[in-house]
């Protein structure tokens, strides 16, 4: 039960999409199924998302329960998520304040707060890129030296100031950039783990459909 | 420029800053910013998956009368078993479910989106190539596929013909890697300038105001 | 200490000082080099200039707020292309961070220049969970999917949604992503739909989509910051990206030169120990 019934659905699901892919989905029998199938998707995603939410609020609340080391900042988390998340789930009815649309609690906290955090947390990349281009990029050997070239190549095609240095000794040089490094060498690389990699997925999703994977349902 | 906005400003401005002075090292102000981010985010996804999901694909839909969704709805509760180890298995038939449909869809699309696309676009690059230049092309990415895929090839151990275009392939691997790193460059970069025009265009040109 | 070594051990904040300083001295002193026109970019640009005038045209948000800065200038630019050539925008995001509000703010803002109605001109989706689900369930009904838009009217009372029920009636596809849902796009919507697609995507993901435009799965490509500035450029609105481009410009020039001293060092350092160990 606790195996067999996890694997026939898996089975019975994946082999319907499979046979779906093959028939109109406009036909009311397939489209009614698949379409069925896709909202339970949807919605067990939906609960796999709040598992999540659930899992991070509990973690924290030990903490601070435990007064661990920095219990504070955790107290911190937990007061964030409901200051972010009650005005969002009350009904814009109440107040405009309430509710998720433009001009509510949420909206400003999105827009004022979460944005520009979540982009100035990202924008840091941009001094450690440097740092390690710094101190780790050496033309130790062969293969890094042309690891080296191609990248200062690409650099100083894609900056305007570095197009006109390019142009400098021939203004053919961006054009042959583009043509045989990102639509010649790139593309065949891209190309080779694209067919490699969708390849890997494919034979992964007939392996989860018979059952043989079977990793996903973690330890028996 | 009213005075809440101005106030709006050096709020962003207050978290901005706070979050950069990890780079000189670590602080309580960016602990602090780093904790509220967290906590935002995880709150925001509460409100947003209830209402465009546990409401409106749910709940309503069973209200309007498709009562079956209530199976989906237990699936879905069903993961939460997960806190619980003694019943923790019965959170395997809704990650089935998701595991089943995503194979499902994924064995045919992955097929017929990326792997035959892919290799009819390698050889229709002959069949179009015309003159010399789109011949050394087409040959160049054909070379590139191919000697690609060998290097990713682990099953046999990479000797003879084997080995030497496994080792052309990592020459093509780098090219692509670098250009890659190139690439990634601007993309960290474009980050930083965002934030750098909040910080120069509007926190500093409140100052205006202020002053 | 040679003056090598002392790179060779120069504190990373250096490093960080002169990334900032590459930064910000071209806001105060602009440089504007002419920006070149890829064959990607206008490739994307003259699709959409030739697609049917007031035809619909799906407009994806698929980034995250902390990439904005790189691909909102995409989505402002290819409103005001869109609008301008009087097509219905259909706004929706698989991102469940930011995307239904970002996309609010830029069509709405458009539209305004443009005198576009919501709900006649241009209709945001807003978000769903699960992008395989989401991709291929529009498919068969968008309605089915996204009963509501984002602010919860039900599809049918927004008058530009009667004409719309599958991907049937959409004509292009524009997808602006930073992660892998572009390449659900591709493999579910393009290929089992045959709806041409343009891709806009952050810079770090753009050398993998040369294959996708290679194979004419996608009709062109707007990789990262420099990309979106093409585009400006093209429809003659110079914007954000186009003024970006003064400090990549810069910041590649610096990071450049940091990694030929790293280089000189590392090479002279080398020579030296070689000398004294023979």
């Amino acid at each position: 039960m606790r195996t067999t019934l996890p694997l026939a659905v898996a089975f019975i699901t994946g082999v319907v999409f499979v046979i779906t892919f093959f028939l109109n989905e406009e036909s009311a029998i397939v489209g009614g199924i698949s379409k069925q199938l896709l909202d339970w998707l949807i919605i067990i995603g939906g609960f796999t998302l709040l598992l999540g939410v659930v899992s991070i609020l509990r973690v924290s609340w030990q903490s601070v329960e435990r007064r661990k080391e920095d219990w504070i900042y955790k107290l911190i988390t937990i007061l964030s998520v409901l200051v972010m998340a009650i005005p969002g789930l009350l009904p814009e009815s109440w107040s405009s304040l309430f509710g998720r649309q433009e001009g509510s609690i949420y909206d400003w906290l999105f827009l004022n707060l979460q944005a520009p955090m979540m982009a100035t947390m990202f924008a840091t990349l941009a001094f450690y890129i440097a740092s390690a281009a710094y101190r780790a990029f050496r033309a130790r050997t062969a293969e890094a030296t042309i690891l080296l070239v191609t990248a200062t190549l690409v650099m100083l095609w894609r900056v305007p100031m570095g197009e006109a240095f390019l142009n400098l000794f021939s203004e053919e040089i961006p054009g042959l950039i583009n043509r045989y490094i990102m639509g010649g060498v790139n593309l065949a690389v891209q190309r080779g783990i694209i067919i490699g990699a969708a390849l890997g997925a494919a034979a992964m999703s007939l392996r989860i459909i018979l059952g043989i994977e079977r990793t996903y349902m973690g330890k028996s | 420029m009213s005075g809440i906005e101005i106030l709006q400003i050096w709020i962003i401005a207050f978290f901005t800053l706070a979050l950069f002075s990890f780079l000189y090292k670590d602080n309580p102000f960016y602990r602090l910013a780093e904790n509220i981010f967290a906590g935002l985010t995880t709150g925001y996804q509460v409100s947003l998956i209830w209402d465009t999901v546990i409401i409106q694909k749910l709940w309503d839909p069973m209200m309007g009368g498709q009562w079956w969704l209530f199976l989906p709805g237990l699936l879905g509760l069903m993961m939460f078993s997960r806190f619980s180890p003694k019943i923790s298995w019965m959170s395997r038939v809704p990650l089935a479910v998701v595991m089943g449909i995503t194979a499902g869809i994924f064995l045919t699309t992955q097929l017929h989106g990326f792997v035959l696309p892919q290799m009819q676009a390698t050889m229709n690059t002959f069949v179009t190539a015309k003159g010399f230049a789109d011949y050394f092309l087409a040959s160049l990415i054909a070379v590139g596929v191919i000697s690609t895929m060998i290097y990713f090839y682990f099953s046999h151990e990479h000797v003879g013909v084997l080995g030497v275009t496994a080792k052309l392939g990592i020459w093509f691997i780098m090219i692509s890697f670098g250009a890659h790193f190139g690439y990634t460059v601007m993309g960290r970069v474009s980050l930083l300038i965002g934030r750098t025009q909040f910080l120069i265009e509007d926190w500093i040109g409140t100052f205006s105001y202020i002053l | 200490m040679t003056i090598w070594e002392r790179f060779d051990n120069m504190d990373r904040r250096w490093v960080y000082l002169m990334v900032a300083l590459a930064v910000i001295i071209p806001f105060l002193v602009p440089m504007k080099f002419d920006i070149s026109i890829t064959p990607e970019v206008q490739s994307f640009y003259d699709a959409v200039d030739n697609l049917p005038d007031s035809c619909t045209v799906m407009l994806v948000f698929d980034y995250y707020p902390s990439t904005a800065a790189e691909c909102e200038p995409m989505a402002i630019v290819a409103a005001h292309h869109l609008f301008r050539k009087d097509c219905k925008i259909i706004t929706l995001s698989n991102i469940p961070y930011g995307g239904p509000s970002m996309a609010e703010t830029v069509t709405r803002a458009i539209a305004k220049e443009y005198d576009k109605k919501y709900g006649e001109d241009f209709v945001n989706l807003g978000f769903k969970y699960g992008p395989i689900a989401v991709l291929k369930g529009m498919g068969i009904s968008i309605e089915s999917i996204f009963p509501t838009d984002n602010s919860g009217t039900p599809l049918a009372e927004l008058p530009m949604m009667d004409s719309v029920t599958n991907y049937e009636q959409v004509s292009f596809i524009f997808e602006i992503a930073d992660n892998a849902t572009a390449d659900y796009w591709i493999s579910i919507v393009n290929a089992g739909y045959g709806v041409p697609m343009g891709v806009g995507c952050t810079a770090v993901m753009a050398p993998k989509f040369y294959a996708f435009l290679g194979a004419n799965q996608i009709v062109g490509l707007l990789g990262g910051m420099k990309g979106a500035a093409e585009y400006e450029i093209l429809i003659g609105k110079p914007g954000t990206a186009y003024r970006g481009m003064d400090v990549q410009s810069m910041v590649h020039f610096v990071i450049i030169a940091l990694v030929i001293i790293g280089n000189i060092g590392f090479f002279v350092t080398k020579r030296r120990n070689r000398k004294k160990s023979a």
